[in-house]
């Protein structure tokens, strides 16, 4: 018996003798510590940016409820959600002009948090990949003008929506209360990282498609100049519109971008090649979107109304169709419909759908009527065949580049003949009549620089009422247009605050912000809510 | 109507089979009559002389018998002089006496103090009931069995006192969320630790009821401080099935076969009403929308598929009763054990088949369970368990939202058949007529092609050697282990509208978790003396828990043969998956109870853990307890005074107890690594994942007890009584941080809950006589749980979930957990409201809301309890289980779709019969209008609630126990039959509309309770069973 317990005092012994057993080594997950050991580190660092900050402001997740770039679409009041906005207080707060800091509070986190998220991961880049062993010096430099360019890029947006926000460019920890700081200070950081990675970044400067969907130096110029263009405008006004033009004629004097053209057939027209191919000359910024990889959920579905899902023959490869981003009557009457390709049925909208089904009665021949509704989205692959929603999401295009330059130029130079030119080139690529570039460009040659800029902005307007630019117009200048639907195609542009939006309500000053989400002020006691909130 | 006719064919069902079991019984009740011989009288007195009424007189091997009178005379007839009568009487020992010659019998009973000597296991260990200072629960195998069910937890309910058992889903594999004393965390689990046979079990709910023995509750810190920083749950320790203690071989065959059905139906509207509601939805589009005058769309009832030449609908399908069955479900458990002097072995096989009520879902189990114990020296003790347990699921989708069964048995219109004819399924799409519904797959459909298997086998057991080193001092080294290896398979085919069409979607997950626990410890359980009793414990412990799981998934399928057999057939794959973890355990633990003069009792207990999953600063954490106790009945003033009071004693602890069960690697900072796409294809990417916090510790739960347990009448009436505070400080929260850092949260110890408590168990033994007794138990719990401190400066955090206005639940101080919060429903506006109503864009007809959200409810009840009465007339047995809850509210989720919009698909019948019409403007309900066309108003809000109290009659049991005479001729052990109706009937509040009142379709723990968007519905269950042993 007395061995026994000697033997059983030695095993309590050697069990004791275990030392490191609470010691955690994450096998799935790899420890800070351990990262920006290699080159591929900073690389997959740079990658994620390209997913998770703006891009997610762009995705479909529901079918109810489109991705948050539409927001500005309902607060411009042009845009409605009938069916479902009884659900989604955010839509019902932004057309009654009382948007709510606590009720949407996390429709609001969904707009701030990911371009944060984003921030942060930039930070995080751009403060290893210098300390990163075996990059060289290009490399390093390609990678941090990535990195600053959607450290800026997510800025730019949450200026845009919120005003004023915390400007963190580390990833510090010790203080995370961080106040807001001016807008302008915010602007000025976007500037410095954004000429970083134009001039130090040795970017390609090459079409996003052509660039193996990477960063270019165009896509930065891009960003660049509207962000010197809306640094101009309201509320910052800082008078930026030389450097915007300047920025703007370095993407256009390199000869490297350049606008769809028409084709044949209407189905050929440029409008139409957007809405199908994702490599062309014209896309400065997109967010990829790939079947089997990453597909851009419902965005199919808001090109045909609710209840479209239930026509006979089963035609649709989804449940459900929405109008989640219905133009309002006031908004389709910015064309001339006798002029303007368009507007003219399948370009940017359709209101009307043919197609054959089989069932035991035989082949049937169905046409469908219904309110115009987004035909950009229209994705025939995805919503009769694969149900994979695969098209880009453009966000820059080359149009826009040529729109900036124009107005930057005209508020700096006048209504010059090149600032001309470049709105002629966009508003004559719409011209159902055929008007060429010169023809479009005598036209304006009697304007005064405000007339011409409005012109500017009425082709903004038609030529992006899908790519979620509206409100950001309507921010920066203070204007809200005014459309006849018994004159189509004549926009006139008066002072928003004190203006009714299409359902009656009236801006105030404080509109022209979004709130800070109830929640993150609680989360922040430095914060300050915006002003009327 | 095709409902009632199957409901009755049930009720048939259930009548004849009564009828026959009656019969069954009164044949073989009439059997054992038997003539009668001598008589025999006399007298039973006590130790004291003292004249003993209401003592059973019984025959021997009869049921002939007697009881004595108020004088404690009785009088007997007997067949033969070699009859035995024996005296039976509570709270004495059993006396028996062969007859002989004499006709006058005397007899002296002597008190039962092995009654007192009752032991409880406790943790590492036994202790004397009397000697127990902490506050346990105690359930023995014929409880479990009482409520026959794939489940023991399901058993438990209403058992204990202090435990909440909520059953959220009818499913077979539903698992039930067990609750000891109120909820006390936020982020971690609010799970007991089940430790069976010593060892710590995953997965409990897969475990064999039959095998139990018995099942311990422990509750206060007194006895849940040496499981320590896994214990502030409260624990249960359950205790297997062996061998014999007795030198004799038990071969046992217990089986029950049980069918189950729908309770009631929820009241939906048929084809005629759903056409109505669209019909007065597009009536009223004018309203909402700026149409033309002639322009508002018109219903037309054209396709020949689905209605006849005169528009009328061809088909009103019953959904609820299509997507259900009478569910057959079975057990058969074998056991063999035997015993002897130096060894004793125990075996059991199990089989069970366990159905849902909805189509094609079912469990079932197979388990094998092997037990033998050896005694091989005087002083050396070996033991072994070893189980094997394999189930295969195919589960319905519980969670969340989406187009699953449970949804849509309640919204597909029921204009759809199962199948055209034809042959091919229905779905809510592609009809001719103008109807604007979602997509949504038949129901039918889904559960008959959609396949979510769920195979799980775990290998379970402990091996252990006892040292007996010297008298009262032994050494026990004891090896455990879980190993589960875990198989899911779904296979979801390409014409699932809204679910996996067009493309299908395939996925095999692997899953294994491999737990061992190396446990070594000392007891010293002695009697020093007269006065003292001394039963300590110490030992240490080692654990480690190692999970790893990898999946692949795929779609775009082009034929439904292959399914997750040949994945490489489809052609767009996810990326594969896979995930390792693991986390570790040390610690040491001690228990020392002390016992003077049997009647002042102490006990001081404390564990010292150290887990991995905590800061580097934080590893180790100390959790002590103590106890103390004072059995009132045995001082002389008591014995003296007091006769009528046999026990009373009073206990009082108070300890910690700690919570780990978070995510591991939560203190380190860590790299997520994954893909992005760029240029078409996947390129690496990682980000920092998380805000690390080196001085992450655990949940601290201090709790006091004080309570008393107190029998009179000789135990005729007890009470069990236990109030307890729970104060659960350094909460493992998320806690939140400005999102401009780029995280939502960092996890930390902050926070306070608080629970406090009563425990109330009151039996009694209303009648008991030979032939008849009545025993009736009240269990009643009261729990008030309230947020005392949350993050820096007490903000408010919304959890979720979120769909419908934010987040629907929300954690604020002075409030209780899985609070809902929403807008008020403050009725529909009137027509002379119509300008007020045009501020916030609506019109007279429309719900009327609140404009801030506040707290709607809680789903933590206030109250729970059960009643139980146990009845016996001769070896007829007869048992019936109410339960009820008070207080506590529901949230029910499926207003919105059901009954806040319409035209989307089907709803509840209200939408027609109740909503606001200009005649009828005094309703909450509001006016139809066809969501497809019109939009909806849908936000949750304060007629989603309703009041969560219930009434159920759990179980209604029916027994008969062959009598001994019987079973000698037959040579059986045990012999009997039984009946059980399960969950017959509930009262709930008028404004519950599902199925039952008791439920969550939210997942996990992290929001509470009672808030589903639809139900798989419980099942009223009737049960036959068998058991016999020979």
């Amino acid at each position: 018996m007395k061995k026994s317990i000697i033997f059983l005092s030695g095993i309590l012994l050697t069990l004791n003798s275990c030392s490191d057993f609470l010691t955690e080594e994450p096998l799935s997950e790899i420890t800070q510590n351990q990262y920006f050991t290699s080159p591929n580190h900073a690389y997959a660092a740079v990658n994620q940016l390209y997913r998770g900050g703006i891009q997610d402001l762009t995705y479909a997740a529901s079918a109810y409820n489109g991705p948050k770039l539409m927001s500005g679409g309902y607060m411009s009041g042009f845009f409605d959600n009938p069916n479902y906005k009884g659900q989604e207080q955010f839509i019902v707060q932004s057309q009654s002009l009382s948007l709510n800091a606590q009720t949407s509070a996390g429709y609001l986190d969904g707009i701030w948090d990911p371009c944060y998220r984003a921030i942060a991961r930039a930070n995080f880049a751009i403060e290893n990949i210098p300390l990163t062993p075996g990059l060289n010096d290009n490399e390093k430099k390609q990678l941090l003008a990535e990195a600053y360019f959607f450290r800026a890029f997510n800025y730019f947006y949450l200026v845009k929506y919120f005003g004023d926000v915390p400007l963190i460019i580390d990833t510090n920890q010790e203080d995370i209360y961080v106040a807001r700081s001016s807008s302008k200070l915010v602007y000025e950081q976007m500037i410095t990282d954004l000429t970083y990675a134009s001039v130090e970044g040795d970017l390609n400067d090459l079409p996003m498609p052509k660039n193996n969907f990477r960063i270019s130096k165009g896509t930065v110029n891009t960003l660049l100049a509207d962000v010197y263009l809306h640094m101009s405008g309201f509320p910052v006004q800082e008078n930026k519109y030389a450097e915007a033009a300047t920025t703007a004629r370095k993407i256009i004097n390199s000869g490297n971008y350049r606008l769809i053209q028409n084709g044949n057939t209407t189905t050929n027209s440029a409008y139409n090649v957007m809405r199908t191919s994702d490599s062309e000359d014209e896309y400065m910024y997109q967010v990829e979107y790939m079947s089997g990889i990453a597909t851009n959920g419902w965005m199919a579905t808001y090109s045909f109304p609710t209840g479209a899902v239930s026509w006979p023959g089963n035609i649709f490869k989804f449940a459900i169709t929405c109008e989640v981003f219905l133009p309002r009557p006031e908004l389709l009457a910015i064309y001339d419909s006798t002029e303007d390709i368009r507007i003219q049925e399948k370009q940017f909208f359709h209101s009307q759908l043919t197609y054959d089904y089989s069932n035991s009665s035989g082949t049937n021949t169905e046409t469908r009527n219904f309110p115009k509704m987004p035909y950009l989205w229209f994705d025939q692959n995805a919503l009769f065949t694969s149900g994979q929603q695969d098209k880009d999401f453009k966000i820059y295009r080359y149009a826009e580049v040529l729109l900036i330059a124009a107005e930057a130029i005209a508020k700096t130079e006048g209504v010059t003949a090149e600032a001309r030119g470049y709105l002629a080139q966009v508003r004559s690529r719409a011209s159902l009549t055929g008007k060429t570039v010169e023809v479009v460009s005598n036209e304006l040659a009697a304007l005064s620089p405000n007339q011409f800029i409005e012109e500017v902005w009425k082709e903004r307007l038609r030529e992006f009422p899908l790519e979620f630019k509206i409100w950001e117009d309507m921010q920066r200048t203070r204007k809200i247009m005014r459309t006849n639907i018994n004159n189509r195609g004549v926009i006139s542009f008066i002072d928003i605050i004190g203006a009714t939006n299409t359902w009656g309500n009236i801006f105030q000053a404080k509109d022209l912000l979004y709130p800070l989400s109830a929640n993150e002020i609680q989360r922040n006691p430095n914060l300050i809510q915006n002003e009327g909130y | 109507m095709n409902i009632q006719k199957k409901k009755s064919d049930f009720h048939r069902l259930c009548k004849s089979q009564l009828t026959l079991l009656c019969s069954a019984f009164i044949f073989l009740f009439s059997m054992a009559s038997f003539g009668q011989n001598i008589l025999i009288s006399g007298e039973v007195l006590d130790a004291k002389n003292n004249t003993l009424p209401g003592v059973n007189v019984l025959v021997k091997g009869t049921t002939i018998g007697t009881s004595t009178d108020l004088d404690g005379k009785f009088q007997i007839s007997v067949p033969n002089e070699s009859s035995e009568l024996e005296f039976s009487s509570l709270g004495f020992l059993t006396n028996v006496r062969r007859v002989g010659q004499s006709t006058t019998i005397n007899i002296v009973l002597t008190e039962d103090s092995q009654e007192l000597e009752e032991v409880v296991v406790v943790g590492y260990g036994v202790q004397r009931k009397s000697d127990v200072t902490g506050a346990i629960g105690k359930i023995t195998s014929k409880e479990i069995l009482e409520n026959p069910s794939f489940n023991a937890l399901e058993s438990m309910r209403g058992k204990v006192s202090g435990v909440n058992v909520f059953t959220n889903s009818g499913s077979p594999s539903g698992s039930n969320r067990v609750v000891i004393r109120g909820v006390g965390t936020i982020n971690s689990s609010s799970n007991p630790l089940y430790v069976v046979d010593g060892v710590a079990m995953q997965d409990f709910q897969f475990l064999n009821p039959n095998d139990i023995e018995s099942m311990e509750v422990l509750k206060d810190a007194s006895s849940t401080a040496i499981y320590g920083a896994r214990g502030a749950n409260g624990v249960i320790l359950v205790t297997t099935k062996r061998g014999n203690k007795s030198d004799k071989i038990t071969v046992a065959y217990d089986t029950y076969v049980s069918f189950g059905q729908l309770r009631k139906q929820m009241d939906v509207l048929d084809s005629n009403q759903l056409l109505q509601v669209i019909k007065t939805g597009y009536e009223n589009a004018p309203k909402y929308n700026d149409y033309q005058p002639g322009a508002a769309p018109v219903l037309t009832t054209n396709d020949p598929r689905l209605f006849d030449a005169n528009g009328q609908p061809l088909y009103n399908t019953n959904w609820q009763e299509e997507a259900t069955r009478t569910a057959v479900s079975q057990n058969h458990q074998i056991s063999i054990q035997q015993g002897g002097e130096k060894s004793s072995v125990g075996a059991f096989l199990n089989f069970t088949d366990s159905q849902g009520i909805m189509l094609n879902s079912y469990m079932k189990r197979i388990n094998a369970k092997f037990a033998y114990d050896v005694k091989p020296k005087e002083w050396f003790d070996f033991g072994i368990n070893m189980l094997v347990n394999r189930t295969n699921e195919n589960a319905v989708e519980e969670d969340g939202g989406g187009q699953s069964p449970r949804r849509t048995m309640i919204e597909m219109p029921s204009i759809f058949p199962v199948k055209y004819p034809d042959g091919s399924w229905s779905n809510s799409l592609g009809t001719t007529d103008n109807f604007g519904f979602e997509g949504m797959a038949n129901p039918v459909h889904v559960l008959q092609t959609q396949e979510r298997l769920r195979n799980r086998t775990q290998i379970f057991g402990n091996a252990a050697l006892t040292f007996h080193i010297l008298p009262g001092l032994d050494l026990k080294t004891q090896f455990g282990v879980d190993n589960q290896y875990r198989n899911y398979k779904d296979y979801w085919p390409t014409d699932l509208v809204n679910i996996s069409s067009p493309n299908g979607f395939a996925q095999i997950a692997n899953e294994q978790n491999m737990y061992w626990q190396q446990e070594t410890f000392l007891t010293f359980n002695k009697d020093l003396g007269e006065n003292h009793r001394i039963n300590s414990v110490l030992g240490l412990s080692w654990q480690e828990n190692n999970f790893e799981r990898s999946s692949s998934a795929t779609r775009g399928f082009s034929d439904n043969f292959f399914k997750y057999n040949n994945m490489g057939a489809a052609i767009t794959p996810d990326p594969p998956t896979s995930f390792a973890d693991s986390w570790a355990m040390n610690s040491y633990f001690v228990r020392t109870g002390y016992t003077y003069k049997d009647r002042y009792l102490t006990t001081f207990t404390a564990r010292m853990d150290g887990s991995s999953r905590f800061g580097a600063q934080n590893k180790y954490a100390f959790f002590p307890s103590l106890g103390l106790g004072w059995i009132a009945s045995k001082e002389d003033f008591f014995v003296n005074n007091l006769k009528f009071i046999n026990q009373l004693k009073f206990r009082t602890s108070y300890g910690l107890t700690g919570n780990s069960e978070i995510g591991t690697y939560r203190s380190l900072a860590t790299i997520a690594s994954g893909t992005a796409l760029i240029n078409g294809e996947r390129a690496p990417a990682s980000y920092s994942n998380r805000l690390p916090n080196s001085d992450l510790k655990w949940e601290k739960t201090s709790q006091f007890d004080i309570g008393f347990d107190l029998s009179m009448f000789k135990d005729r009436v007890s009470l069990e009584f236990d109030y307890y505070y729970k104060s659960t400080t350094d909460l493992l929260l998320d806690r939140p941080v400005p999102h401009s850092t780029g995280f939502t949260s960092v996890l930390d110890n902050i926070g306070e809950v608080s629970n406090r408590g009563l425990d109330i168990m009151i039996s009694t033994v209303n009648i008991e006589t030979k032939d008849f007794s009545w025993n009736s138990s009240l269990n009643l719990n009261f729990n008030k749980n309230r947020i005392e401190k949350l993050g820096t400066n007490n903000e408010d955090i919304e959890p979720g979930p979120f769909w419908v206005s934010g987040s629907q639940t929300i954690l604020r101080v002075g409030e209780s957990l899985g609070s809902f919060y929403g807008f008020t429903r403050l009725g529909t506006w009137g027509t002379d409201e119509a300008a007020e109503a045009a501020l916030v864009n609506q019109i007279p007809g429309e719900a009327k809301r609140s404009t801030t959200k506040s707290i709607l409810g809680s789903g933590l009840p206030d109250w729970t309890g059960s009643f139980i009465n146990k009845l016996r007339y001769k070896n007829f047995d007869f048992i019936i289980d109410f339960q009820f809850v008070k207080g506590g509210e529901i949230l029910q989720q499926f207003f919105h779709s059901t009954q806040d919009r319409t035209g989307y698909g089907s709803g509840l019948v209200e939408t027609l019969t109740d909503a606001w019409t200009e005649q009828n403007q005094n309703t909450m309900i509001q006016q139809i209008r066809n969501g497809p066309i019109s939009g909806q108003s849908s936000e949750l809000d304060s007629h989603w609630v309703s009041d969560g109290s219930y009434l159920r009659l759990n179980s209604i049991s029916f027994g008969y126990n062959f009598p001994d005479a019987f079973l000698e001729k037959s040579g059986l052990n045990r012999l009997r039959i039984y009946s059980t109706l399960n969950n017959a009937w509930v009262l709930n509040a008028k404004s519950f509309r599902g199925f039952d009142p008791e439920g969550s379709s939210q997942g996990g723990n992290q929001w509470g309770q009672n808030m589903f968007f639809f139900q798989y519905p419980r099942p009223t269950t009737l049960t036959f069973g068998l058991n016999v042993s020979f």
